[in-house]
């Protein structure tokens, strides 16, 4: 059987798994008629994230094509993307772009 | 596919035809519940509300009555008064009057009490059912649908998979002329800017901003940062990372559709297209939101199974989790866990539902109504209650 991951936008760095992978397990992206096959660096439960492409510290992760996060540090295709390397910098804004009271990081 | 539905005086087409029982307020709820099990084709839209509010709650329960009555699923409409209530029974009965519908009003003391209420009650409305029964549904274009969203309930299937094809019938629905509308400023709290963008006015699209800034700030009076609360352990360990990701999984159920504005809660859309409705994730205030919005059939989605509908909005359950289509198979309308499997490609499923949907506007009744799972409501306050 195949193990798929979700790819959900063109401008994503992340896919989703939809089956409980392994290291080392080979899985599936089906997006726009094409299937590209990656392997997984790391155990990846169903739900969880996996890089499709190499993503540097600092830099943006994108998933629905929008960025979700910020990498704690580099991340390698096939790696399991979770909260140990990618931070929430999500804060409620003011209309001059600083963050509401309340917000701790 | 066609819609067949009830014309409406006011030009809506409905998909059910009902006599709606309308308490001004709760205190006499009791008197909805019993005409309606006694007249055949009625439904009590009961609530907890309707006094001792601050201004802007008796407008806001009001015009969520009213526009209850409106609402193209209800065919005519008895408002029931206490007497001594701030949201007046009068003013209720006059709004929805305004729709052309067959519409009366009762007061509880004016009548003397409840026995004589439910007498003259109970024969008003068995002529607007005589009468009403008998409207047929006709062929409508498919720009008189109306439909309300959203997500309860949810796992990490809601993201990947009925939150898409969701989206994938805003954008068939809205492309024929449709009315969408989605909202639970809750859950587009971190994807607030993904909606601005997709905003035709970007001065509208500021004001979905605001409404996420009004709810956080909300919860800061209560000492809550509702940041926190909006992500829960059940998601980190369910594969989410960060709320952004999570907020754009529950946009996903308007796709890329443009936005055309915001509405107030219980608000009437001024025009066809994509709206985004100040009302809460909270499944009893938020289906009756959609309801006063005009929406005829509602589209939520659900992970784990959440089982309510609504008492005048067939409510269409769609999830995604192999599993949950097996345990909570009674519960579920519409399984899509084929996106998961990628068996069906999110527009085949989106196909695949909007046809549904559209059959259920003809008629064919959800799991809600069927299992009487819909019989509860309640209107967004925004408090305090006094």
């Amino acid at each position: 059987m195949t193990n798929y991951a979700k790819l959900l936008h063109e401008k994503d760095k992340v896919a989703t798994a939809v089956a409980d992978l392994a290291s080392g397990d080979g899985v599936t992206v089906k997006f726009a008629g094409e299937e590209t096959e990656y392997k997984c660096n790391q155990d990846i439960p169903f739900g969880h994230k996996i890089a499709i492409v190499d993503i540097q510290k600092g830099e943006k992760v994108i998933k629905y094509g929008e960025a979700i996060g910020t990498a704690l540090q580099d991340i390698k295709k096939g790696d399991w993307v979770h909260t140990h390397n990618l931070k929430d910098d999500y804060k409620v804004l003011d209309k001059e772009g600083n963050a509401l009271p309340g917000q701790e990081d | 596919m066609d819609f067949y539905g009830y014309p409406r005086p006011d030009g809506k087409v409905g998909a059910r035809n009902y006599v709606a029982l309308i308490p001004a307020t709760g205190c006499v709820n009791a008197v909805a519940f019993h005409l309606e099990k006694m007249i055949r084709g009625t439904k009590a839209i009961s609530h907890d509300q309707g006094c001792l509010h601050p201004p802007a709650d008796t407008e806001q329960v009001t015009r969520t009555l009213i526009n209850l009555g409106k609402n193209p699923n209800i065919a005519a409409a008895l408002v029931i008064g206490l007497g001594c209530e701030m949201v007046q029974a009068e003013k209720v009965y006059e709004g929805i009057k305004e729709s052309g519908k067959p519409v009366d009003l009762v007061a509880v003391h004016e009548l003397g009490g409840m026995f004589e209420t439910i007498s003259k009650g109970a024969q008003i409305v068995t002529e607007m059912v005589v009468t009403t029964s008998g409207i047929k549904r006709e062929k409508a274009g498919l720009d008189k649908l109306v439909f309300g969203t959203k997500c309860g309930s949810s796992d990490t299937t809601s993201g990947l998979s009925s939150n898409l094809v969701v989206g994938e019938v805003c954008r068939l629905m809205t492309e024929n002329g449709g009315i969408f509308i989605q909202g639970e400023i809750c859950d587009i709290m971190g994807g607030e800017y993904a909606l601005k963008k997709l905003s035709v006015d970007q001065q509208q699209g500021e004001k979905i901003v605001d409404l996420v800034r009004d709810l956080y700030l909300r919860g800061v009076a209560v000492g809550a940062d509702v940041r926190g609360s909006q992500m829960t352990a059940g998601n980190v360990a369910g594969g989410l990372t960060t709320l952004v990701e999570k907020a754009l999984g529950a946009n996903a159920k308007g796709g890329n559709v443009p936005i055309q504005g915001t509405l107030d809660y219980a608000e009437l859309p001024k025009g066809p297209g994509r709206y985004i409705m100040n009302f809460p994730g909270h499944g009893f205030e938020n289906l009756t939101g959609s309801a006063a919005g005009g929406a005829i059939v509602h589209l939520f989605t659900t992970g784990r199974g959440a089982p309510n509908g609504n008492p005048i909005l067939p409510t269409v359950k769609i999830c995604g989790n192999s599993r949950t289509n097996i345990s909570m198979k009674e519960h579920i309308d519409v399984d899509v866990s084929s996106v998961i499997d990628e068996t069906e490609t999110i527009e085949e499923a989106g196909q695949r539902l909007y046809e549904y949907a559209i059959e259920v506007a003809n008629g064919k009744l959800t799991r809600a109504e069927i299992l009487n799972f819909d019989s509860r409501m309640e209107i967004l306050i925004k408090g305090p209650v006094m």
